[in-house]
């Protein structure tokens, strides 16, 4: 069983945003100017009414820009990338270094918090769709992780909780190189992750399965188990509930890390960052396959987003 | 979404009623997979000794990728707790169902989630600007959104 007790300690009450609400409904300015707030507007100035709208408008805008971006797209040529870094030389530098090191391609996520996730699990079964023997791979990624799910039973996830996520993922597996009429192509990999139900699925399975990774190996994480914001050491179970588990929270190198082990599989992320003078490209790698010479995934990371980088600049599909 | 919804939710439903519900909670109605029922006491020595509350769950077809709607009742039986984290209206502010809700939990877990709420509250008052937010409130407590100061999930009220 899973939950969050509240700390001992009581905490702070819960206070408004604006304390000097007036507590008497004020008139509404006259005429029907759209509402103006910038960081510059103190907003115990604004009515309630006015501090609906501005509570609504964002959540409408963060909503709407995100979802008309597919969950991942097919890929496309990195130029697509270099032209929106025009103007910004140092960016521009290192994706012409991507490109000479091969990678023509981006294939891109939205950028909802899951995007490491779902890059990650993407470019996992495409990795192994595209090895000389796909439905052994996929037979052994499956093993993989029919040994790993106990471990969330182990760390307190009820199995009702992950196992309709887990068959998901299974049942994309099983239908890589099955040679069934449903037997996985490129083109229905691509819509199985662009369907929400089954790609937020995969993407909750990974959380769990980091999650119960990074609680069952406090060698391993403890040190490393640090409060995004504020820095502070957090224990495995306060940091996995906080920043792993619920939808929406970004990977950082400890999910990274943690991911990589669970699947047994070789990751590089590459940081567009444009802080090499040279436009040289660093890469981390995550190196956790049993046979270390397993091509790794790799991965875009740009401060806050994930992406698949792809050494087509597109591939040969029809959508 | 609407086929893992009702899965999950028929599995939870089966769950509660073969393993039954923490001490303290009790279900009092799941007819439906819109809304279901709790009543929900806190154990042992607390402020709320001998009160009985009631929560309601709403779900929809985003459940349980996104948190239930949950509510103490507030009607002729049953009123929300006096405490910093609920308000009048029965609206409660609790990270767990916003921010850090994780489709890994579960109404029990919410409830239990709730009870050590409860069972922590070291002064009976309500939260601040409780008035002017239950006079603004959605109906729905989801369409608020809370803001989380820091890392203790202390949420702040952005009146919606």
């Amino acid at each position: 069983m899973t939950s969050t007790p509240l700390p001992e300690e009581q905490p702070p009450a819960p206070r408004l945003n604006a304390t000097q609400l007036p507590d008497v409904d004020v008139p509404q300015p006259s005429g029907n100017a759209p509402l103006v707030v910038d960081e510059n507007t103190d907003l115990s100035t604004l009515t309630p009414a006015q501090l609906y709208e501005l509570n609504q408008r964002t959540l409408d805008e963060s909503t709407r820009s995100s979802s008309d971006l597919p969950l991942i797209a097919a890929v496309a040529p990195i130029r697509v990338l270099r032209e929106e870094y025009d103007g910004a030389p140092a960016f521009v530098r290192q994706i012409d270094f991507l490109a000479t090191k091969g990678y023509h391609g981006i294939r891109r996520t939205r950028g909802d918090g899951d995007c490491f996730y779902r890059s990650l699990a993407f470019a996992y079964i495409e990795r192994i769709m595209s090895t000389p023997d796909p439905a052994l791979e996929a037979t052994i990624a499956i093993s993989t992780l029919d040994a790993a799910v106990p471990l969330l039973e182990t760390v307190g996830f009820d199995k009702f909780a992950y196992e309709d996520f887990y068959e998901e993922l299974l049942g994309l597996l099983r239908r890589v190189g099955s040679g069934a009429p449903d037997q996985l192509s490129p083109e229905t990999l691509l819509s199985a992750f662009q369907a929400p139900e089954v790609s937020t699925a995969i993407v909750v399975f990974l959380r769990l399965l980091t999650s119960a990774q990074i609680r069952c190996d406090p060698d391993a994480f403890d040190a490393f188990l640090f409060h995004p914001d504020f820095g502070n050491q957090m224990t495995a179970r306060d940091f996995c509930e906080s920043f792993v588990e619920p939808t929406g929270k970004e990977a950082d190198h400890v999910q990274m890390t943690a991911l990589a082990r669970a699947l047994k599989v070789n990751a590089k992320v590459a940081y567009l960052d444009g802080h090499d003078p040279n436009g040289a490209v660093d890469f981390v790698s995550f190196e956790s396959a049993l046979d270390p010479s397993t091509p790794p995934v790799v991965l875009l990371y740009r401060p806050g987003h994930y992406d698949i980088l792809d050494t087509r600049s597109l591939e040969a599909i029809q959508l | 979404m609407s086929s893992v919804y009702m899965r999950r939710l028929g599995k939870e439903l089966m769950d509660i009623q073969c393993d039954g519900l923490p001490e303290g909670v009790r279900l009092l109605s799941a007819d439906n997979m819109q809304s279901w029922f709790f009543t929900i006491q806190v154990l042992g020595q607390s402020l709320y000794e001998g009160e009985v509350f009631a929560l309601e769950f709403r779900f929809d077809n985003s459940y349980p990728f996104s948190a239930p709607a949950v509510l103490f009742v507030k009607d002729r039986t049953y009123a929300p707790p006096i405490h910093p984290h609920v308000y009048s209206n029965g609206h409660i502010c609790a990270s767990i169902l916003g921010d850090d809700w994780s489709p890994s939990l579960s109404v029990t877990a919410v409830c239990i989630t709730l009870q050590s709420m409860l069972a922590s509250c070291k002064e009976k008052k309500l939260p601040p600007g409780n008035d002017t937010y239950v006079r603004t409130a959605p109906d729905n407590p989801k369409k608020t959104r809370f803001v989380y100061e820091d890392d203790t999930c202390d949420p702040l009220l952005c009146v919606s």
